[in-house]
């Protein structure tokens, strides 16, 4: 089974379903099972709790109507208690399975802890956006340094590297000997050695594929795997089979 | 058959590159079914005088028929007008490269114009590498913002005879241009197709700026040479004759100056 962790129900046609049945269409080209998605068509880095609330709709109507997808509940960690409000309506009460976290808050501070608290209770993995940008991150976007330190406080949940920082090299090496971060190759430029040094670094069973689609072309992202000069073994655990074992599937 | 218009031998100065050589680019590339490549120097982007990377890299290409050697050259550097001769008479190359934002130089000042004439005398065509790698990851001594494709327009119009390519351009890069152009780039124009991103974003910009302004390219090692493959034949839904514009057919028109 080929799992892609990371998707979104960006752009601003049709019905969340219409994009929904779109993304489908492309994936079954690349031989993509399933798909976790979140976020809906805001672009607020501080999403106030109406936008979130709307955006983990329009996923919950996408979830409703494709049972390939997999929720991920967006959360801005600023309202904490609307946070862990949230977490109850679409994971403990409704069809949503993990928690993505972007860009509202540093993924360090003591408003995660209730979070993550609650993810461990409900086994809900979290899916937190990272980048290390030489010109500059958003005030509140977290590094993989921010994750390492999260996830030490919180062994039992797992955590998933958002694009593993971006600068990949270092991303790696920040979370290499942190169990529970599993490092995501989603999101940059499909540069050739990506998976190869994360499989050398972390091990092949804490690297996963995720594509960052519709922003990202799933060919690209799928290609950092199907092409790495790795056993196919590995490949297979990076393409679903870790991601089956995170989602409990 | 498929021609990558973008692949690079040697190494970049930033991260130790693998299938560096001829024979295990050859082997890479052969692996996704690609049967010929254009390649570029890696090592001559950071040179100063980049013309040293030349001869080189026409010696390391020789005994290789899946392999054409593309000159890098820099005009602002003293005698450039030598390099490109030496690159189209000496090394038998059917094009030259220039890297405007390694080299301090924009699309707008009139050095472009000059190697367009000079490229014109001698029958080659001219690439820009409008980025080499990611700028958000660059070394943070030698953070290089992308080339501004500003004036290069302009100058496609004015010498329309003159094939130009432009490599490593995003989805936004390429259909601005096209839209500064009305929707009907000239036919000298090229777009290479290795950072097309998006889903279905290699269709997209090809019906955009229109399929036989698309070339195939990988920007292998660097890239994953999949990436590209993948994007065309199996993301995408071209038609027969598309994919052979796209693969190749393209490329060939652009060589032949039809």
């Amino acid at each position: 089974m080929v799992i892609d962790c990371h998707v979104h129900v960006q752009g601003n046609w049709g019905t969340p379903d219409d994009r929904m049945g779109y993304l489908l269409e492309y994936a079954d080209r690349l031989g993509i099972d399933r798909l976790c998605v979140s976020l809906g068509t805001s672009r607020d880095h501080e999403p106030d709790m109406d936008t979130i609330r709307e955006s983990n709709d329009m996923v919950w109507e996408a979830l409703e109507q494709h049972d390939r997808y997999i929720g991920f509940c967006y959360l801005n960690p600023c309202y904490l208690q609307g946070s862990l409000d949230e977490i109850e309506r679409c994971i403990a009460d409704g069809p949503f399975t993990g928690i993505k976290l972007w860009v509202a808050m540093l993924c360090d501070q003591p408003n995660l802890d209730p979070i993550c608290e609650r993810a461990a209770e409900l086994g809900a993995p979290i899916l937190q956006h990272t980048w290390m940008k030489i010109t500059g991150n958003l005030p509140f976007e977290s590094t993989p340094y921010h994750v390492a330190s999260l996830a030490r406080r919180h062994p039992d949940v797992d955590f998933i590297l958002g694009h593993t920082g971006g600068n990949w090299e270092m991303g790696y090496r920040i979370v290499a000997d942190i169990p529970n971060v599993y490092c995501e190759v989603a999101g940059g430029d499909p540069e050739l050695g990506q998976t190869e040094m994360g499989v050398a670094l972390c091990g092949a069973d804490r690297i996963v594929y995720g594509s960052d689609a519709p922003g990202r072309s799933f060919a690209s992202q799928i290609a950092k795997v199907r092409g790495a000069d790795i056993a196919d073994d590995d490949k297979a655990k990076i393409l679903g089979g870790n991601m089956q074992r995170v989602l409990g599937l | 058959m498929i021609i990558d218009c973008n692949a690079n031998l040697g190494q970049w100065p930033f991260r130790r590159t693998a299938y560096s050589t001829p024979d295990q680019l050859v082997e890479r590339l052969a692996r996704v079914q690609i049967d010929h490549a254009w390649v570029t120097s890696l090592d001559a982007v950071m040179l100063k005088d980049v013309t040293a990377a030349n001869e080189p890299l026409a010696e390391a290409v020789a005994d290789h028929t899946q392999l054409t050697a593309i000159g890098t050259v820099n005009p602002k550097w003293p005698a450039w007008g030598s390099d490109v001769e030496a690159c189209a008479e000496q090394f038998g190359m059917p094009g030259v490269r220039v890297n405007p934002n390694y080299q301090s130089w924009t699309l707008e000042e009139p050095v472009f114009a000059d190697l367009l004439a000079a490229a014109r005398d001698l029958g080659l065509f001219v690439e820009i590498a409008v980025r080499m790698t990611d700028e958000r990851h660059h070394h943070p001594l030698v953070m290089v913002p992308p080339v501004a494709l500003s004036g290069l327009l302009a100058n496609a119009l004015e010498y329309s005879d003159v094939p130009i390519v432009v490599a490593n351009a995003k989805n936004a890069e390429a259909g601005s241009v096209a839209r500064d152009s009305g929707g009907d780039l000239p036919d000298n124009l090229f777009f290479e197709l290795s950072h097309f991103e998006s889903v279905g974003g290699v269709q997209s910009v090809a019906e955009n700026i229109g399929v036989e302004h698309v070339l195939f390219g990988t920007h292998a090692p660097y890239f994953y040479p999949e990436a590209a493959t993948l994007k065309v034949f199996d993301e995408c839904d071209f038609s027969e004759a598309d994919l052979e514009a796209i693969t190749h057919a393209n490329a060939e028109r652009l060589l032949a100056g039809d």
